[in-house]
């Protein structure tokens, strides 16, 4: 009963948030300064053609039924037309975010198991020479500009040493038959290398000193103290009991590290010639075609509220004093 | 008195606490016969978690054992390498913490828990496991169709049992219990204090029971050490310790607390004041600040004297305790000190 | 120990606020990585003081090697420039040296409004409670759901470029997380004793608010605010990079995004891109050293 009054009012949160993000998106394309009709037509489009769009978002209404149904729209999934592509938008987003997508999972992945993995070590060796040189080492991760360390790697890697293309997910002429063909290409492999270890050495800091200090706290709870007198294994005590407890928000985290990633892509993959939604949207914003960029936006902040909702629900999941209340 | 259990000489146990040292068990000494309850007693502070958690070796990082024996089946338990210890740990000595909420693990079910330990350090299948985890439930009165629910899920009181149940896994010699009814309502205190002394008896346990509720000793014990500021102030039978008390803190208790029957036994009159702080004891007999009877002689290092067979007392004055006891009776002599 | 609350002989305490600051801070002179970082933060503003007496060049000119020719793409120590030159002649050092002028007032003008904002918005919320509470926090709700980068981007393409456009996103957007954590402090602030009595005693709101709860979220505010130092250079950097900056200030930032464009990685010219880099790994995590800036802050949403 309370489970359901909880998660009832987290999705009417989460409806909440989404219309006010769209609500603001609105408003930042149609009352920014320039031509507020720029954000739908295309100028370089025929009067009739320009004519007929203009009627289809309601550009001759007022504002407040422009919005409605710009609402409408969306609900349908309508986003307009790209200008430079001349396709819809929802095509041109749908094509590329599976692209950003492997490029988050598989950088947050090697992450998160590096980070769990180091945290959950030197939370054991606290104190110790290495626990005090690591923990400044990490924050100093957290501190780069991440498209710097891309621009690093690159120069090494690829420009000095040649292990690696410089840019995008496949050599030159290189044709595949779809997604799955790519992707377990060893042409894109060596593609995606270079952009996911830019993105999984900045993203490891998070899991791994969350995972550190959970688990300096877990280390002095009873039950940690009470498997000691059972006379367990130290592996036990460490490892099913102080790591398996001190995980539980590291793994919540995840979702939220996705949301974050998402907004890093933006630089990395500029870096990188990713075709990802990061680098559309600073192309689109660039090249004026608001269609697009404001479907990108839309996409990216979908994904961050959603991610936002799902840490809540795997807290839920994976906490048996939440889900066995 | 045939060969006891575990027999503890003199021990010491430390914390470091920044450069300087809180000495928290400082030479206490007593015996655990066979099969018997023995209540461990005393005022918050004085050392008496510390002696339970010494008795296991596992003990606070910032601690260490820096002297003494803990002699069990022949065995000194404060020298054994820590492999022959750890094979020994649940075994033969179990542990039933006081807060059984913190001390199960939240992210495992019960059955879990019992299972880790009866295969782990039991050597069982997952079908012994299983049966054996059912037969614990059915000894501390749980329907073993809630094994699968998490800590959690269960009431104090319940929690309390699968603790006892968790301790009783591996048939131990030896187990100790913290506390283990202090954060329970009084009459769930009686009906898990009834179970304990049923299981004991019927497996012919030994058990320690820590406590700072004499009330709780004289319900259900057969022996009783009074531990105060670090040492042992008397120990012996329950006859002798409880209505024969020969030191004066003992006496004082007595009249402290209620007992668990809700007979009234006249007024309650605390013992003013509180422990030492022990980073910085008082020199001489430790009670002597809040005792009534205090002398001149008290501030030195009190002597050990037997009172009677098997009744050891730290007190200057332990001779006199039969005319003590009648002044110890009365209101005023407590109050007189404040 | 009996607790008995006795509100009427609780003298509402005025605490002395730069004691608490500091307190709260544990300006750790022991640690030896807070040390450094509180150096690196004096050479930092130093730096961006004094920039004019210490740049060798102007940042923007375009300048020519003795023989009259394009000072461009020179090696560090070459015609004696100190890091060498970009390739459309300009001095590397001394834009370094200017950048450090942007990093600061960016990031001391959006640590200032982050901080001021978030704090103002805790402390109403936490302590006026009920529905001001209710709207406040899930504005907060709302502001976590904006894609903070892709928000700046949007924002600067629309706006006239200017280094500024970082700081009015960033007061836009990342006021939450401070709101949340000093929201949380304020409802713990509410239940103390003195809190209650000065309202038994018929103190103003305004007065409780100023007296009371405003020195104790101090620190924590100053807190958030040091660490949307880094945060703000970093958003400052990417934005530059993309090419989104204030073309007429000299940002690190800035300069990344020149080197890349000119193909600074493909003629291996580390003297002309590592630097910035890290300049800018250099103060931000000073920042993080000194506050101790470490998981909780890092990461404020897990914190609530
Ligand atoms: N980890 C520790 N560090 C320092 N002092 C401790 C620690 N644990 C207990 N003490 C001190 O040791 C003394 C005895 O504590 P304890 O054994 O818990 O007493 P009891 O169980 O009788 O209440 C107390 O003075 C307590 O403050
Ligand atoms: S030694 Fe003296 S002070 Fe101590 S308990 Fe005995 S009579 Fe009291
Ligand atoms: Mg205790």
């Amino acid at each position: 009963m309370t489970n359901f009054k909880a998660v009832g009012s987290r999705l009417l949160q989460l409806a909440l948030v989404l219309w006010a993000v769209v609500t603001i998106l609105f408003l930042m394309f149609r009352l920014m300064p320039g031509n507020p009709m720029a954000a739908y037509i295309d100028p370089t489009f025929t009067l009739e053609q320009q004519q007929q769009l203009m009627a289809q978002f309601g550009l001759d209404k007022p504002l407040w039924q422009q919005y409605l149904i710009y609402l409408g729209n969306l609900l349908q999934g309508e986003l307009g037309q790209s200008f430079r592509y001349r396709e819809p938008v929802g095509e041109r987003i749908w094509t590329l975010l599976p692209n950003t997508l492997v490029l988050t999972f598989s950088s947050l992945i090697i992450a998160y198991a590096f980070g769990i993995l180091a945290g959950a070590y030197l939370a054991w060796r606290r104190g110790s020479f290495i626990e005090q040189a690591a923990i400044p080492a990490v924050l100093t991760t957290r501190a780069m500009p991440e498209f710097w360390l891309g621009m690093v790697l690159l120069a090494i890697f690829s420009f000095s040493l040649g292990w690696f293309p410089a840019g995008g997910t496949r050599a030159p002429g290189a044709e595949y038959s779809g997604f799955l063909d790519l992707y377990t290409s060893r042409d894109f492999l060596s593609h995606l290398i270079l952009p996911a270890a830019t993105l999984a050495i900045y993203s490891q800091g998070l899991p791994l000193l969350l995972m550190r200090s959970n688990m300096l706290d877990v280390m002095k709870e009873d039950f940690v103290t009470m498997a000691r007198i059972k006379g367990l294994s130290n592996w036990t005590v460490v490892v099913r009991h102080a790591a398996r407890n001190a995980l539980l928000p590291v793994m919540t985290s995840f979702a939220i590290a996705v949301g974050y990633q998402l907004q890093g892509n933006v630089v990395v993959e500029s870096v990188f010639s990713w075709p990802g939604l990061g680098r559309e949207l600073v192309n689109a914003v660039a090249a004026s075609d608001y269609p697009l960029a404001q479907g990108a936006f839309l996409m990216i902040a979908l994904v961050v509220i959603l991610m936002n909702l799902l840490a809540d629900l795997l807290y839920a999941v994976l906490d048996p004093r939440v889900s066995h209340a | 008195m045939t060969e006891p259990l575990l027999s503890v000489r003199d021990l010491r146990v430390s914390y470091q606490v920044g450069r300087s040292f809180v000495h928290a068990v400082d030479g206490a000494s007593f015996d655990i016969p066979k099969g018997s309850i023995t209540g461990l007693v005393g005022e918050s502070g004085c050392g008496k978690t510390t002696v339970a958690r010494a008795l296991t070796r596992v003990i606070a990082d910032n601690a260490a054992i820096t002297g003494g024996e803990i002699l069990f089946e022949g065995r000194d338990l404060a020298k054994l390498p820590e492999r022959e210890m750890n094979a020994l740990r649940w075994r033969d000595i179990a542990f039933v913490p006081q807060s059984a909420m913190n001390s199960l693990d939240p992210v495992y079910t019960v059955e879990y828990q019992l299972g880790e330990v009866l295969r782990r350090r039991g050597g069982m299948d997952r079908r012994q496991a299983r049966k054996r985890s059912e037969e614990l439930f059915e000894m501390v009165g749980i329907d073993a169709n809630r094994l699968n629910d998490y800590p959690h899920q269960f009431s104090g009181g319940m929690r309390q049992r699968v603790a006892i149940a968790l301790a009783l896994a591996l048939n131990p010699k030896l187990i100790i219990a913290d506390e283990p009814v202090t954060a329970l309502d009084v009459i769930v205190q009686r009906q898990i204090l009834d179970q304990l002394k049923e299981l004991q008896v019927r497996l012919g346990l030994s058990v320690i029971l820590v406590t700072h509720d004499i009330s709780v000793v004289a319900y259900i014990c057969d022996r009783t050490v009074v531990m105060y500021a670090g040492k042992v102030a008397e120990s012996g039978t329950m006859q002798a310790a409880l209505t024969a008390p020969s030191h004066p803190y003992t006496m004082g208790l007595r009249n402290a607390f209620p007992d668990l029957q809700g007979a009234a036994s006249g007024v309650l009159t605390p013992i003013e004041g509180a422990p030492p702080n022990l980073a910085n004891p008082p020199a001489g007999c430790r009670f002597k600040p809040r005792c009534p009877f205090a002398l001149d002689v008290c501030g030195s290092e009190p002597p050990v004297v037997d009172v009677a067979p098997d009744h050891p007392v730290l007190c200057h004055r332990a001779r006199e305790s039969a005319a003590l006891r009648i002044e110890a009776a009365k209101t005023e002599t407590w109050m007189a000190r404040a | 120990m009996p607790e008995i609350a006795a509100p009427a002989i609780i003298k509402p305490r005025r605490p002395n606020i730069l004691a608490r600051m500091f307190r709260t801070l544990r300006l750790p002179v022991n640690d030896p990585f807070a040390v450094a970082g509180l150096l690196i933060y004096l050479v930092f503003i130093a730096t961006a003081v004094f920039a004019d007496q210490i740049t060798t060049h102007d940042p923007t000119e375009i300048l020519y090697t003795p023989s009259y020719d394009l000072a461009a793409d020179l090696r560090p120590g070459q015609d004696g420039f100190i890091m060498g030159t970009t390739s459309l002649g300009r001095d590397i050092f001394s834009q370094l040296v200017y950048g450090s002028r942007s990093a600061l007032l960016i990031g001391v003008t959006a640590a200032f409004m982050v901080a001021l904002i978030g704090s103002i918005i805790g402390l109403v919320a936490g302590y006026f409670g009920r529905l001001v509470d209710a709207v406040l926090m899930r504005l907060a709700d709302i502001a976590f759901g904006i894609p903070f980068l892709p928000f700046v981007i949007v924002l600067a393409a629309f706006l006239q470029p200017s280094i500024w456009n970082v700081v009015i996103a960033m007061a836009l957007v990342l006021w939450r997380d401070t709101a949340r954590v000093i929201r949380s402090q304020v409802l713990t602030l509410r239940t103390r004793g003195y809190v209650e009595a000065a309202r038994v005693a018929g103190s103003s709101d305004f007065k409780i608010i100023v007296r009371h709860i405003a020195p104790n979220i101090l620190p924590l505010s100053f807190l958030y605010g040091s660490i949307a130092i880094g945060w703000a250079i970093l958003t400052e950097a990417s934005i530059s990079f993309l090419g989104f900056g204030d073309p007429d200030s000299i940002s690190w930032g800035y300069m990344l995004q020149d080197a890349f464009a000119s193909q600074a990685l493909a003629k291996q010219a580390y003297y002309w891109f590592v630097p910035p880099g890290i300049c800018i790994i250099l103060v931000v995590s000073a920042g993080f050293f000194i506050t101790r800036g470490y998981e909780n802050i890092l990461f404020p949403k897990l914190n609530r």
